[in-house]
């Protein structure tokens, strides 16, 4: 199992040569050049503003960079033939799968922590105010993160590029949807094919709006700990089983 | 422990796509590589030589069929811990310095960081690389990149050196100082399967060799036994009187040489022949079994197989 740890290093090291983490370069301009043009409430009022807009930004960023680090990684190197190298080695396709995905949530971490400090920093210079509950938020990113990162690694073996970003985008999408729409659908009372299939979509697809904290921790509030037990549970659930259902996907197929 | 280092029984692969099943890869693809041995996996473009090293190394999973590597089963860690393998045109990460790839490649072998460093140090000298190991991969030419995947390749010193198209891409000075390398690791004890489209080159360093044609083995043997003419030898005879009418019946075929003759006959001829050479004062100067050349061989199974 020692060459999880060393796919995970390569793959952290790949990020770093395809200027990954220039992410987190382009979010602080990105924030810099939202926060003067923010109206000017009272300090409160901009305290929970500046906090809720830097983690919608940071759950974009978050997302966007969940889909380029795992969209391509396994479909790359069988185009480019790199993985014959590693399989040919005394390396399972498990260890393979797995060293991938962490290398993926471990490239995640850093450029979201270098983001939390660069939203930490902005709000205290531009309103004095120190938020540290914002780790909440940048968690449940993470968390979100997590479970997009196992979909469209699960799809990279399979499809080609194109494909798994409308997959995935299509996904985002729906787990977005399904606590509003699917729910109020379902509970309309539909019929038939079209509830089965409403049915399926809801209960067998997370729900991503689990992982939407901006309102309580734009409010300075945040929730309690068992909340973010519940859902780090939740995406800990829905993230092995996509890594479960790639990695047997992935077992069988011909290199 | 037995004395094959690879065994492959009844191989049979076919790719399938979503829409159909197509013709099998290869099909009933059986053969046996003695340890210590040089053997070419021989054949046409779209035989099944790759898919038959791929299945082997356990790239590709066979529909039937069973084999084994060293003893272990085909693609078990096991197995790859004791192989190297070289990829056709092989790619690798081209952001590492040859330096920095071995030693990764070095690590998925869990070799310790001292043996790392020592090894890689040594298959760059081995290889020609030494003075480009801080150059990126992905400024190395089409030949550095093949003798950087020798290099990967013998990174864990392995007992068994898989090796696809070893040749390609290379100038002729290259495809020499490989075919040099595979007779020295062969002598340090490797075993080496080898598929190449360079006839001479199979010729040249190989033991045994499996030809293989539409997914199917056409031929496979000792290379001097298949190349060997069943019951055909050559006598070159020298001087005495001229070749009698007893002679020339005994023969298959005579010509005259400038000082004698040189006749071709069937191997149960031979004592008499040689008895009626020492009749007519004639000095045999050598008797060696006819010979095809591997391209004959080559050119004779594909046809029959088609």
């Amino acid at each position: 199992m020692r060459n999880i740890g060393n796919i995970a290093v390569n793959v952290i090291k790949d990020s770093f040569r395809r200027k990954l983490f220039l992410f987190a370069f382009i979010f602080g301009v990105a924030l810099l050049g939202i926060s003067p043009v923010l109206p000017t409430f009272e300090l409160g009022i901009r305290a929970s503003f500046l906090r809720d807009i830097s983690l919608s930004l940071s759950s974009i960023f978050g997302v966007i960079l969940a889909l380029i680090l795992s969209v391509n990684q396994i479909s790359q190197e069988m185009e480019k033939r790199t993985i014959y190298n590693v399989l040919s080695k005394p390396v399972s396709r498990l260890e393979y799968f797995l060293g991938k995905y962490f290398g993926i949530l471990a490239t995640i971490i850093v450029i979201l922590l270098i983001m939390f400090a660069e939203v930490l920093v902005l709000i205290f210079v531009r309103i004095g105010v120190f938020t540290p509950i914002l780790w909440q938020g940048f968690l449940a990113i993470f968390l979100e993160c997590s479970i997009i990162a196992s979909f469209s690694l699960t799809l990279s073996p399979l499809t080609s590029i194109p494909i798994n970003v409308f997959s995935t985008i299509l996904f985002y999408s729906l787990t977005h949807l399904k606590s509003g729409f699917l729910y109020e659908k379902l509970v309309e009372g539909i019929h038939g094919a079209a509830r089965i299939f409403t049915w399926l979509i809801y209960y067998l697809i997370p729900n991503l709006e689990n992982f939407n904290l901006s309102q309580e921790v734009g409010y300075g509030k945040g929730v309690s700990a068992p909340h973010m037990l519940r859902i780090t549970g939740y995406a800990v659930l829905f993230a092995c089983a996509f890594v479960i259902i790639g990695f047997l996907l992935f077992r069988r197929k011909d290199l | 422990m037995s004395e094959t280092a690879v065994l492959l029984e009844n191989i049979r692969k076919t790719y399938k796509s979503a829409l159909s099943e197509k013709a099998a890869a290869v099909e009933n693809i059986s053969l046996s590589v003695g340890k210590g041995e040089i053997f070419g996996l021989l054949g046409p473009n779209g035989a099944g030589k790759t898919t038959t090293l791929k299945v082997v190394l356990g790239l590709v999973l066979p529909d039937e069929g069973s084999g084994s590597v060293l003893d272990f089963p085909l693609g078990s860690k096991a197995a790859n811990s004791k192989t190297g393998f070289l990829p056709e045109q092989p790619y690798f990460y081209g952001f590492m310095t040859a330096r920095r790839a071995l030693d990764f490649y070095g690590k998925l072998f869990g070799l310790d960081a001292s043996e790392r460093e020592s090894r890689s140090r040594s298959m760059l000298e081995r290889t020609g690389l030494r003075y480009d190991s801080s150059l990126t991969l992905d400024k190395y030419s089409k030949g550095m990149l093949q003798r950087f995947g020798i290099a990967q390749a013998l990174i864990n010193d392995p007992e068994l050196l898989i090796l696809d198209e070893p040749s390609s891409g290379l100038d002729p000075v290259g495809q020499k100082e490989i075919r040099d390398l595979l007779l020295k690791l062969r002598d340090e004890g490797k075993t080496i399967l080898l598929s190449s489209h360079q006839l001479s080159e199979v010729e040249n360093v190989c033991s045994s060799v499996c030809i293989v044609s539409n997914g199917k083995v056409a031929r496979e043997g000792k290379l001097h036994e298949l190349l060997e003419i069943e019951d055909l030898i050559r006598i070159e005879l020298k001087g005495g009187k001229e070749p009698s009418a007893n002679l020339k019946k005994l023969v298959r075929e005579i010509r005259a040489t400038s000082d004698g003759i040189v006749a071709e006959l069937r191997k149960d001829a031979l004592l008499q022949v040689i008895d009626e050479a020492s009749s007519l004062e004639m000095e045999i100067r050598s008797i060696t079994p006819i010979r095809k050349t591997l391209e004959d061989l080559f050119m004779e199974a594909i046809k029959e197989a088609r």
